[in-house]
């Protein structure tokens, strides 16, 4: 037990994390730790600092306090580009650059971060594209694409960079209810690939279905953490248990 | 009527007049243009201070805020009488010079503003994400904050390069020989003695390149909306 244990590496570790902006704490002493394979939703009420524990991880949100490390490495100003590319980001918002093609918004980061060559990097975004059936969206623009062929796209870009963990940021809170299933099923596909992944949501049923572990945030503590069926079935406290009465 | 036809005809065939009127115009486009561009330069490096992130550009902000102030707080004939009475007061110092940086930093200071709010209005989004595949501050600024800015920032810029090269007629008041000031003495007693044909031929040459910066304006719009179309 302790050997197979000791074979899990640990991707992110969280200690004493703290983020102010002003006089508003958003977040107060977060431990935590992501490991190899595992697929963490993190849950909680609007405020509650879900999204700012997300962004503090690549640092897109400066901590004020406390350590974050990537596979034992604390992350630092210095490394924080080099981290940047092996954890990647899904955003709710998609974030495709507009003013560059899909194809460009694909091949940009592994091209000028030397992962790939442009010919290479054009043929493996290529196969990505023809997998999510965009592949004749190449040459469009992102104003030209819906909600849901966005948000497929940003999550292939993040995947051309071959990231260690991956991050989801509500990734199906700005789309339609149509386009909701595409984007879950290319998640679901990328978590049973492996993935390392990490996913702010609302989607109460697809954390069930996906997660490994189920983190619950409240006025930016982790309060209750579980498996999704013992979340779900026994909320071990007060509040878990007034917010999953409200959201199921 | 008659008088007025007379008169352009007499403008258009003294070779006096004509040389005088061109070489008017020539100085008005050579300051324009020396002091759309360096001003556009100078306002690019306030508006990168302006909206950098680094604390050290904090000193540089308050000066690039403080210059900024003066400049559109102040009047631009004032600005050019204190570049050629005080700061520029040297014997033979070349006139275009002093009038070429005159307006340039002027323009600066307008043109600093546009820029910063055209970068300023690009989606923080947009940033994010080049942030968050690990490029650095330079390939985002240039590959994608940038190129979205430039969209933003055309129209108003064309607006400056217009505002630039009307104004500044007012070299005349310090004695340059440009457009305005040749409308002047072809008008005068000594030459046409009437100041009708020549003054509303000046007002067509400037009205003429006006025009024509508007349409080119325009056509670099137009190919640079080419990314919001959506097919």
């Amino acid at each position: 037990m302790s050997e197979s244990k000791k074979s899990i590496r640990s991707e992110i570790s969280v200690r004493k994390l703290h983020k102010s902006f002003g006089d508003n704490k958003v977040l107060n002493g977060i431990d935590f730790d992501l490991f190899e394979g595992e697929k963490v939703v993190v849950l909680g009420p609007s405020g509650s600092g879900k999204s700012t524990f997300l962004r503090c991880i690549n640092r897109l949100e400066e901590p004020t306090s406390g350590e974050i490390s990537f596979q034992d490495t604390p992350i630092d100003e210095k490394n924080v580009r080099e981290m940047r590319a092996k954890i990647g980001m899904v955003f709710q918002h998609f974030n495709l650059i507009s003013n560059l093609t899909v194809m460009e918004n694909l091949t940009l980061a592994p091209v000028k971060l030397k992962r790939l060559d442009i010919v290479e990097a054009e043929k493996k975004a290529r196969k990505l594209l023809r997998h999510i059936g965009l592949t004749e969206k190449a040459d469009s623009f992102p104003a030209s694409l819906s909600g849901g062929q966005k948000q497929r796209v940003a999550i292939i870009r993040a995947l051309m960079m071959e990231p260690e963990v991956l991050l989801f940021d509500e990734p199906t809170s700005a789309l339609d209810p149509e386009s909701i299933g595409d984007v879950l099923d290319l998640i679901r596909e990328v978590a049973d690939n492996g993935m390392t992944i990490m996913i702010v949501t609302h989607e109460m049923n697809f954390a069930k279905e996906i997660a490994s572990r189920i983190v619950f945030i409240d006025k930016g503590k982790i309060i209750e953490e579980n498996t999704p069926d013992k979340f779900f079935s026994h909320p071990k406290t007060p509040r878990v248990q007034e917010f999953l009465k409200k959201v199921l | 009527m008659e008088n007025f036809f007379s008169k352009i005809v007499e403008l258009w065939t003294t070779p006096e007049y004509i040389d005088s009127l061109f070489h008017g115009f020539l100085l008005t486009i050579e300051i324009a243009f020396f002091a759309v561009f360096l001003g556009f330069l100078l306002g690019l490096i306030i508006a990168l201070i302006e909206t950098g992130k680094s604390k050290w550009l904090n000193p540089f902000k308050f000066i690039c805020r403080v210059y900024v102030t003066i400049i559109r707080g102040t009047p631009m004939a004032l600005q050019l009488f204190i570049m050629f009475f005080i700061i520029f007061a040297i014997r033979d110092f070349p006139q275009i010079i002093t009038a070429v940086l005159a307006f340039a930093f002027n323009s600066a200071a307008y043109s600093s503003e546009i820029i910063r709010g055209g970068i300023l209005s690009v989606d923080v989004g947009q940033t994010e994400a080049g942030m968050a595949l690990g490029l650095s501050n330079f390939t985002i600024f240039t590959k994608i904050v940038a190129p979205q800015a430039i969209k933003n920032i055309i129209p108003a810029l064309g607006n400056e390069v217009i505002t630039v090269f009307k104004e500044t007629a007012i070299v005349s008041m310090v004695g340059m020989y440009d457009l305005n000031m040749a409308a002047k003495d072809i008008g005068s007693g000594q030459n046409m003695a009437s100041y009708v044909v020549p003054m509303f031929t000046a007002a067509l040459f400037y009205l003429a390149v006006v025009y024509l910066i508007s349409f080119v304006i325009k056509q670099i719009e137009k190919r640079m909306r080419k990314s919001d179309v959506r097919v």
